[in-house]
């Protein structure tokens, strides 16, 4: 399933693709955390987005498109980033390494969890970018 | 800049020495400024360990302004292991004390007759007997001397035993656990007869235009408190890069033959953190607290390891207790000796041993055993006391290995022992080792963060990937460049700042009006500096090589496979910097266009 990058839709099919993916499945086994992506206004954007993917053991429980504000008070981890990275993430212009070391994409979490799962991670985002056939 | 002490410890005489201003604007402060300032010293005939030798502390021109994380200080001089330049690069609070006390450097020549300690109280030089202290531990000196100076605020840069000894890969030490490790500036200073150096200073430390400076201070601070890598150092230290090192098959395992380590995990900075760690400790003003203190069983408070001694001591001996890691990087600091190089150097014995290339006859009974704490453990005991091997082994690994005619199977380039961050996992590290000033170094480039994705594209650092080859090869010399900066002012290099901001500090700190092209240009130069010392001390192009495990590709890993081709990197480079491809020189055009003339004319006419 693919789909245009921001919408419900693009959310909803990357769900999907995380509960299909046997690759994913197997790096992701042992995650145990939900994010909380805030998406800064930039280009087409002209407010913050919020998406919200509940991610256990190589599977996305739950996902949720724009959540109210604070029905996710703690999540594991939060990660914040313009518009316009993560959608050159998603493209593939801007390694995502490269995104989480120049603090291009902000990283508010456990920093061990993060650095001992960096594969899941890596991975996670392979499956965004496939399932994105097409940017706002 | 404030004037340099230089002390002959032959007559006792001291005379201040001022910095002519052209060095300082060309060459800032740190390494650069002190190479520049050693030139003419640093021969081909120089014995590293004779009277003659010129041991100099350095500071730069951020060190003690609590700029981001600028309390550090560099010391250089002739290394003793590699018969090239040598700097070594180290924290603490010393460095900013000194400056308080109105130097910007010690320069250090000739030998007491006897063991002294220096005593410096402000302007007030005294040199004191220290045959007591001598066989004393680092960490014990550094209180000894404290309590007999009766002045508990001042900072004491210390040998241990191992650099009264003279083991090639002596530290000198302060603040307790901060360290130079590399290239035996403690065998050095323990050829002069120098135990302890203690500085107390009372002044405001001079930055040029401190109104200016103040606020850039706080907002890089501020910026680096909420990096994501601050981060990262902060809560797991730098240990935190195992797990991902380890995937990629850039941490080598079983002395630099096996890409993967399967416990990698028992030894991360992440167990760490869940299991022994009580406390961080910070350089001085350092908002990122890369320090880990720990309680072992004995419930003391001990300074835990880092990347380098965890993965030493480590995957490279196929240890996965990371309690005995602790242990024994708390014994080299005691001796005061440099992880890397004594965990690489035990490495190389076990891997002759097991190719049977030495015996127990040539290890005192030894039966070295991959992962056996108590064997490397003796080990560590007998280079520090330089009994038995231990007195082979204290000459480093490319001593060691020659000695038995096995000199191919040492890791290590120009005498001094390879980093634990493999070229075969990230292939920029191929050419910071193979050019790196000092021998084979992973802090005059830091390439493999390029590797993983940490890009500087102000500075035209871009991404290649992590296997690519001769096409990066610019790119990790610009990277070389930048990071000349950071030794030259002394800036840590897991301060992760904008290059404008790095400008911006440098100018308000040095009354300069550079854009960050000047300032890579004064990295630039800094390096071809460097590069031309070891040519005038007979470096060739035939010693830019990488020691052959390196170039054996990875059985295991997630780098299985791969080889540099550090030929095709190496032709690439010269051409990026603009060296003689024949010699391995910087071409005169290139010294001249940097502002070296005179360099030019000595390497050339």
């Amino acid at each position: 399933m693919a789909a245009i990058f921001p919408s419900e839709e693009w959310l909803k099919g990357l769900e999907a693709k995380l509960n299909s993916d046997t690759r994913y499945r197997d790096l992701a086994r042992n995650w145990e955390g939900d994010l909380l992506f805030f998406i800064e206004p930039e280009g087409h954007l002209d407010e913050r987005l919020t998406f919200y993917l509940d991610l256990w053991h190589g599977t996305c429980r739950k996902v949720e498109y724009k959540p109210p504000a604070e029905s996710h008070p703690n999540p594991v981890f939060t990660l914040t980033a313009s518009y316009n990275n993560i959608t050159s993430i998603l493209t593939g212009k801007l390694n995502p390494m490269t995104a989480m070391m120049t603090s291009r994409l902000k990283v508010k979490g456990s920093m061990g969890y993060m650095m001992r799962n960096v594969p899941t991670v890596l991975d996670f985002v392979r499956c965004a970018q496939e399932v994105t056939t097409e940017i706002l | 800049m404030q004037p340099i002490l230089k002390i002959d410890l032959t007559t006792g005489k001291t005379e201040e020495y001022r910095i002519p201003e052209v060095w300082e604007r060309d060459f800032l402060g740190g390494a650069s400024l002190a190479a520049r300032i050693l030139y003419s010293s640093l021969t081909r005939e120089l014995d590293p360990l004779s009277p003659d030798a010129p041991l100099l502390f350095m500071m730069g021109p951020l060190t003690g302004t609590s700029g981001p994380t600028t309390g550090r200080f560099v010391v250089c001089g002739k290394g003793p292991a590699t018969g090239l330049w040598a700097e070594s690069n180290i924290g603490g609070f010393w460095g900013p004390e000194l400056r308080a006390a109105g130097y910007d450097g010690l320069w250090i020549t000739g030998k007491a007759e006897e063991p002294v300690y220096l005593w410096l109280n402000g302007d007030r030089l005294e040199a004191r007997k220290a045959a007591h202290l001598w066989g004393q531990n680092t960490y014990t000196t550094q209180e000894k001397v404290r309590e007999e100076i009766g002045e508990k605020s001042a900072h004491v840069c210390v040998i241990g035993p191992a650099g009264e000894k003279q083991v090639l890969f002596a530290s000198i030490m302060c603040d307790h656990g901060r360290m130079a490790g590399r290239t035996g500036m403690g065998a050095v200073m323990g050829a002069k007869n120098l135990k302890a150096i203690a500085v107390r200073g009372v002044n405001q430390i001079p930055v040029f235009d401190l109104a200016k400076y103040a606020p850039l201070r706080s907002e890089s601070n501020r910026v680096l408190k909420q990096d994501n890598e601050a981060s990262v150092l902060r809560e797991i230290g730098t240990a935190g890069a195992a797990n991902y090192a380890e995937y990629l098959g850039a941490m080598p395992a079983k002395y630099y033959t096996r890409g993967a380590f399967e416990n990698v995990d028992h030894i991360s900075g992440a167990r760490m953190t869940e299991t022994i760690l009580v406390a961080r400790s910070a350089c001085q003003g350092c908002v990122i607290a890369c320090g880990r203190v720990v309680k072992l069983g004995d419930k003391a408070k001990r300074k835990g390891p880092e990347y380098e001694t965890i993965v030493g001591f480590g995957p490279n001996l196929l240890n996965d207790n990371l309690e005995s890691i602790v242990d024994l990087g708390e014994l080299c600091d005691r001796y005061g000796m440099d992880t890397i190089s004594t965990a690489n150097t035990i490495g190389l014995a076990f891997h002759l041993f097991e190719k049977g290339l030495i015996t127990e006859n040539d290890t005192n009974g030894l039966v070295l055993t991959w992962g056996d704490v108590g064997t490397i453990e003796q080990l560590v005991h007998l280079i520090g006391r330089r009994e038995g091997i231990g007195d082979l082994l204290a000459q480093g690994s490319r001593r060691f290995a020659a000695s038995f005619d096995a000199e191919e199977e040492a890791v290590q380039v120009n005498g001094l022992e390879v980093a634990y961050h493999d070229p075969r996992g990230v292939s920029g590290m191929a050419l910071s080792y193979a050019t790196s000033p000092r021998g084979a170094c992973h802090n005059q480039s830091d390439y493999f963060f390029v590797d993983w994705g940490h890009t500087h594209e102000r500075l035209g650092i871009t991404y290649f990937d992590r296997h690519a080859q001769a096409e990066k090869a610019a790119n990790v010399a610009r990277h070389q460049d930048w990071r000349t900066v950071f030794n030259s002012i002394v800036m840590c290099i897991f301060a992760n700042t904008d290059p404008e901001m790095q400008a911006r500090l440098i100018n308000a700190a040095c009354g300069l009006d550079w854009t960050v092209e000047d300032m890579m240009k004064a990295g630039e130069r800094g390096w071809n500096l460097k590069r031309a010392i070891n040519n005038r001390m007979g470096l060739t192009r035939a010693n830019d090589k990488l020691p052959r495990a390196l170039l054996e590709p990875f059985p295991d890993g997630g780098s299985a496979g791969f080889e540099p081709d550090i030929q095709g990197m190496l032709q690439a480079y010269y051409e990026a910097r603009g060296w003689d491809v024949a010699t391995g020189k910087p071409s005169r055009t290139k010294l001249i266009e940097l502002g070296l003339d005179e360099i030019a004319q000595d390497l050339w006419d």
